[in-house]
Order: structure tokens, then sequence, then C-alpha cells
């Protein structure tokens, strides 16, 4: 099979933390890792600061998680208690499965050595002796990545009973997940670790103090450690120099959907996204305009085409109203109904509820339904109160994770963003965007064993 | 329907596979049934009853909870699928290139109605899934454990002729 074409930034580039050695041939074998500089960040680590060290230069650094919530991550290592000779893990969270998120994937196969490295440095800093990946199942190939990476690590003595000389036995294995979204979730993950069905816990405790079997546990994600032996090398305050005042260094944003040249692209924090999705990517097809685009994921709330320049720092996000989430960039073009967006990601936030919680169980379904009829053109003014209350019923917190806020957030935002749209189809059942003022055929995937009996309105595509 | 009705059970082989599983984890912890049920996948092609018994007496824990587990995870199959699954990729960013189009042309070229149902040869199945990871590729599916990407209906044409055993190159 020929070689599948790198689609990001790759190179060495004043802002390429992440990215700077991806595309140097045969970078996932030690020995091309080694040569670029690889390893010696873990060396110094053992060798020449002490964990405590190794935490406080995270801390200076302002590295903020990646992994959807931003959470500063020295913080978080700060948060587990003093080790008292018991088991203590580091998980790293490799599930990415948020919709329009394929950066985690671009790295792990990529660059491996440089996760199981940053993964080394995290197990030091908060003396945890055992790490586990939890990888998606369906990352074949960069499950077996991983793996090689790991098996070079321990042959060459960086993982085993004493790296460097240094009495610090540490090991790292990989478990593969099986097709669950809610397994990115952190504590519906540590439940699948543990043999489980993958339903978040209530916090607290939190996994820093009873994580992994009851255990303190660190968990971080992939591009989040990634980014440790960068900062390990040059130390906290060089990483700290990249981005705004609050959101430093830089990110590895996912671009996909109604672009030119869609992409894993590292970016500083606080470059405006028109560099991104009209620069890197390569902006929207001959002739279109970008309508509507989510930025962190779908579940970061949908901003509208005129928002581009906003800065990409959490802070310029939440301001225009949604938030940095996933890093997955998903563009539409003018030439998409967001009708018909938002009921295909509400058919995931439906199938992918755990349904521990109800609100998010029986929510997800009524939303789901209401789209159809709509959609099939049976929507009256009912439906445009009716989605307003099935929003409401799902956001404000009221499950135990952000599954439901976030499902909440995909009616509430497009409709607050887009209502012309909703108020034509529920309205007049028109669709002016892709049906040239038809409704359209519902896809393949709906559940149209579902739908009500015509409510003696005319179809508007009969 | 002439499917190949694939084993009950797994050969003790595999069960003493299973066995030993759980020494890679805590002492008492059930991690070790979704790696257990990993191998009777690979073995069976989907998860029979009999066969979720066995990785129950195994690891000596219920049935129950065997198939509790296994009947969450979307990736472990309960009922048959065919020799030759396809899983596609219809989240958004696929859906934005193309994969409902793709969707509706796999279910033609192997001859189902519905998602899940297995072709008369016994050969093939297809699923959509949810968004794979890999959305700079889109449309993209999931076939024998690796991604295809950019799909169009030639190259999902190729894939079947593969499996087929049609190969131009007279190989396979
Ligand atoms: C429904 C849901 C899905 C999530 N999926 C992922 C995921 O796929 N990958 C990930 O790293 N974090 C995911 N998260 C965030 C994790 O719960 C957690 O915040 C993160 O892994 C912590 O790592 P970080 O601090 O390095 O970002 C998800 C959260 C929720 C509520
Ligand atoms: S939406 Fe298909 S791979 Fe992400």
């Amino acid at each position: 099979m020929a070689k599948t074409e790198l689609r990001g930034s790759h190179g060495p580039a004043p802002d390429h933390v992440l990215t700077r050695w991806i595309g140097i041939e045969n970078l996932a074998r030690i020995g091309v890792y080694e040569k670029q500089g690889g390893y010696r960040s873990w060396k110094k680590a053992m060798t020449e600061l002490e964990p405590a060290e190794l935490t406080n230069e995270v801390k200076i650094s302002g590295l903020r998680g990646r992994g959807g919530a931003g959470f500063p991550t020295g913080i978080k290592w700060g948060f587990l208690p003093p080790p008292d000779g018991g088991p203590r893990f580091v998980v790293v969270n490799a599930d990415e499965s948020e919709p329009g998120t394929a950066k985690d994937r671009y790295l792990m196969e990529n660059n491996p050595h440089q996760l199981v490295e940053g993964i080394l440095i995290a197990c030091r800093a908060v003396s945890a002796q055992q790490a586990w990946i939890y990888i998606r199942g369906e990352y074949d190939l960069q499950h077996l990545a991983v793996q090689a990476a790991i098996d070079e690590a321990r042959a060459a003595g960086y993982i085993g009973e004493k790296p460097y000389g240094v009495d610090f036995p540490v090991d790292i294995q990989l478990f593969r997940g099986h097709g669950a979204y809610i397994c990115g979730e952190e504590t519906a993950l540590l439940e699948s670790l543990e043999g489980k069905r993958a339903q978040p816990r209530s916090r607290p405790p939190f996994p820093a103090v009873k994580g992994a079997w009851g255990r303190p546990t660190l968990l971080n994600n992939v591009e989040t450690l990634s980014t440790l032996p960068w900062i390990i090398e040059k130390g906290g305050a060089e990483y700290a120099k990249f981005g705004t005042e609050k959101s430093h260094g830089t990110r590895l944003f996912t671009v996909s959907g109604d672009v030119r040249k869609p992409g894993n692209y590292e970016m500083e924090l606080g470059r405006p996204f028109r560099d991104l999705i009209e620069g890197m990517a390569g902006g929207a097809r001959p002739g279109r305009k970008i309508k509507a685009w989510w930025p962190g994921g779908s579940s970061a709330p949908v901003l509208t085409g005129d928002l581009l320049d906003t800065p990409s720092d959490l802070e310029a996000l939440a301001a225009a109203g949604s938030m940095g989430g996933s890093g997955g960039v998903i563009v539409a073009d003018d030439t998409r109904c967001v009708v018909r967006m938002a009921y295909r990601l509400m058919q995931f936030y439906a199938r992918e509820s755990c349904g521990k919680c109800t609100p998010c169980r029986v929510g997800g379904n009524w939303a789901v339904r209401t789209y159809e009829r709509v959609l099939s053109g049976h929507g009256t003014a009912d439906d445009l109160a009716l989605f307003d209350r099935v929003q409401s019923g799902l956001a404000a917190g009221r499950c135990l994770c952000g599954l439901g806020d976030a499902a909440g957030w995909v009616i509430q935002w497009t409709m607050a963003r887009f209502r012309e749209e909703y108020e034509e189809h529920c309205l007049r059942n028109e669709c002016s965007v892709e049906g040239g003022g038809r409704a359209q055929p519902l896809p393949s995937t709906a559940a149209s064993g579902d739908l009500p009996p015509p409510e003696g309105r005319k179809l508007a595509h009969a | 329907m002439s499917v190949e009705r694939a084993g009950e059970t797994v050969p003790e082989t595999v069960v003493e596979e299973i066995r030993e599983l759980p020494k890679r984890f805590q002492p008492g912890s059930r991690s070790a049934v979704m790696p257990a049920l990993d191998l009777v996948q690979e073995e069976l092609g989907y998860l029979t009853p009999a066969a979720m018994s066995q990785v129950a007496e195994a690891l000596e824990i219920d049935p129950g909870y065997v198939e509790g587990v296994a009947s969450f995870y979307s990736l472990f199959h309960l009922e048959p699928v065919g020799k030759h699954h396809f899983y596609v990729c219809n989240n958004l960013s696929c859906q934005l290139r193309g994969a409902e189009e793709i969707l509706t042309h796999l279910k033609d070229a192997i001859g189902v109605g519905e998602y899940g149902e297995i072709s008369q040869d016994g050969l093939f199945s297809c699923e959509p899934v949810e968004c794979l990871g890999a959305c700079e590729y889109a449309p993209v599916l999931r076939y024998h454990h690796r991604f295809h990407y950019d799909l169009t209906d030639a190259a999902v044409d190729k894939l079947i002729a593969a499996a087929r055993g049609k190969r131009r190159d007279g190989k396979d």
C-alpha cells in the first residue's frame, strides 16, 4: 500500500513544538528519534531534576490540558497525595473520539516516542511506576506504533528496572478501548480500564486521590503529554513565551469538513482562526463561503462564519461564546443546512449516551425524534418551543459528565446562531439551503420508524 | 442463507490464553474481561453466549457480567457479521465529504438492504460508525483492522473485488 500522505504540520518552524520532527524518515524508530535529541529530556528528568522540579517546570510553562477541559497541567499534578508506598498510576487518555478530532492519532502514528518520553516524565514527576495508555480500539496501527516504541524504549533501558541507574522501576502498558465515546471522559475511562461498563463516576473523589483501582492517578491527554519533552528540554519559561497571557504554548488543531486542505496544524495559541482555516487549511472550496464552524470538536458551541478572526486562545473563544474543547475545528460552508448538521450531531450524542443519567439518556432521543419530524417536513411552531425545552433539560449540568451538556448545546447554539434556518424548517417546512426550498429526505441512518404519523400537513417534498 | 456458522465455543488454547490475562492487571480486578472478549471475537467473528460463558468461567466471574460488558461497547458483536465487515464513518466531517453516498453505494455493492445484514454469500456486512479520528482523510472507513482514506465508490468497489478474490494480479 502506498504511504499515507501526511496532512498537517511537520518540520522545523518557530512555533512547531509538537510537530518539529514529524516528517523525518523513520522517526518512529528509536535511533532516529534519539538522533534528533529524543530521550534527552527523560535523562534530564532522571539525572538532573527532582520530581518536584519537574512539576514546577510544567507549572511555569502554563501548559493546560489538551483533552478538552483545559485544566492547568502542573496544578493537576500537584493534586496527587504524597506517595504512601502503594501503587500510583499515570493513565493516558488516547481515546480520541470527539467528532472532528484526529490530532492525537497524528501524534501517535508519526511520533510515538515523543509520547512515550512524555509519559515517562509524568510518571517520574508524580512518582507513578505504572502507566496505562487507554487507546481507542479503532486505532489499530497507532496501537502497534506505540507498542513498538515502548518495546524499543524498554530494550534501550529507558523503561525498566533502573533507567539511567536510578532506582525507579517504571512500566507502560496499552489498554484497548472498544468503541464508546464516553470512555474519553476521565472517570468513565477508569471504569472501562477496570473492566466495567464505562459509566462516569461522581466526583469527588477525583482521580488524583482515588483513580484507577482506587489508587492515586494522574490522567492526561496524548497531546498534553507529548508536549513535555520539549518543556523539560528548553524549560517552562521558554514554553510560556508562546501564546497569550492565560493560554500559553501551541496547540495541534484538526481542521476538517469544507476546507481545501484538511489536516492537523500546529499553531501558537492566540493567533486568529483565520490563519488556521483560511491559511493553513486553504479556506473554503472555490466559490463558497464559510458559514458555520465548531472550534473545539462538536461539543464546543458552533460559531458563525463572520467570527474567523477570533483569536485561538481559550479566553478569546469563551468571549466569542464557545470554547477550546478538543481543538477539532469542523468547518461547514454555505451549502450546508445547519438543522441537518445539528441533527447529525444529535444522533451522535443520543447514541453515545451511556444511559446512567436520565436527562441525557432520554433527552437525546427526544431531540433526535424532533429533528427527524422537522427535517422530514412535519415541523410546526410547537417544535421550536420543544427544541428549547429539550435543550434546557439536557444542558445546565444536570448530568454527571459533560456529554449531556454538549448535547444540549448543539440545539441551543445552532438555534441561537442560525434561528432563521430553524424557523424555515419548523414554520414553513422548507430548506432554502440544501433543498432549494424543499425539505430533503432523511439519511439512511434515521430511526424513521419512530416518526409520528403526518399531522394532515402537506409534505414539502411530496 | 448460506452464512458460514462460526463455532459456538473457542478452543482450549484460547481459553488458556484468557486464563493468563489477569496477571497483567491489579490483583482482583476485572480488567481482563475486554481483552478476553477480543480474543474470542478474533477467533469466532462474534461473541456467542457459549463463548461468553467460557470467558466467565476462565476468569471466575458470572456470565451476566461478561455479557453486560460486551453489550456496552459497540466494537463487540453479539450477532454474526460478514467475513468482511466494513465500519464506515458517517460523523459530520465525513458526512460533509460524502459518507452518506459511500454507505449507500456500499450497501448496494454488497447486496444488503440494512446495516448489520449479512450478504447472501455470507461474505459481507457493514455499519455506519461515529468519528474514527481520521477526519483529515474524510470520508474514511475501517476494514480488517486498518483505515481506508479519501473514499470513493471506486475505492470501495476495489476492496470488495479484492475480498471476492477477483484481484487482477491474481493474488488471493
Ligand atoms: C464526554 C467526554 C468525552 C471526552 N473525550 C475525551 C477524549 O477523547 N480524549 C481526551 O483526552 N479527553 C477527553 N475528555 C476530557 C477528559 O475527561 C479529561 O478532561 C482529559 O482527558 C484530561 O486530560 P488533560 O488535562 O491532559 O486534558 C472528554 C470529556 C467528556 C466529558
Ligand atoms: S468524522 Fe469521519 S473520521 Fe472524523
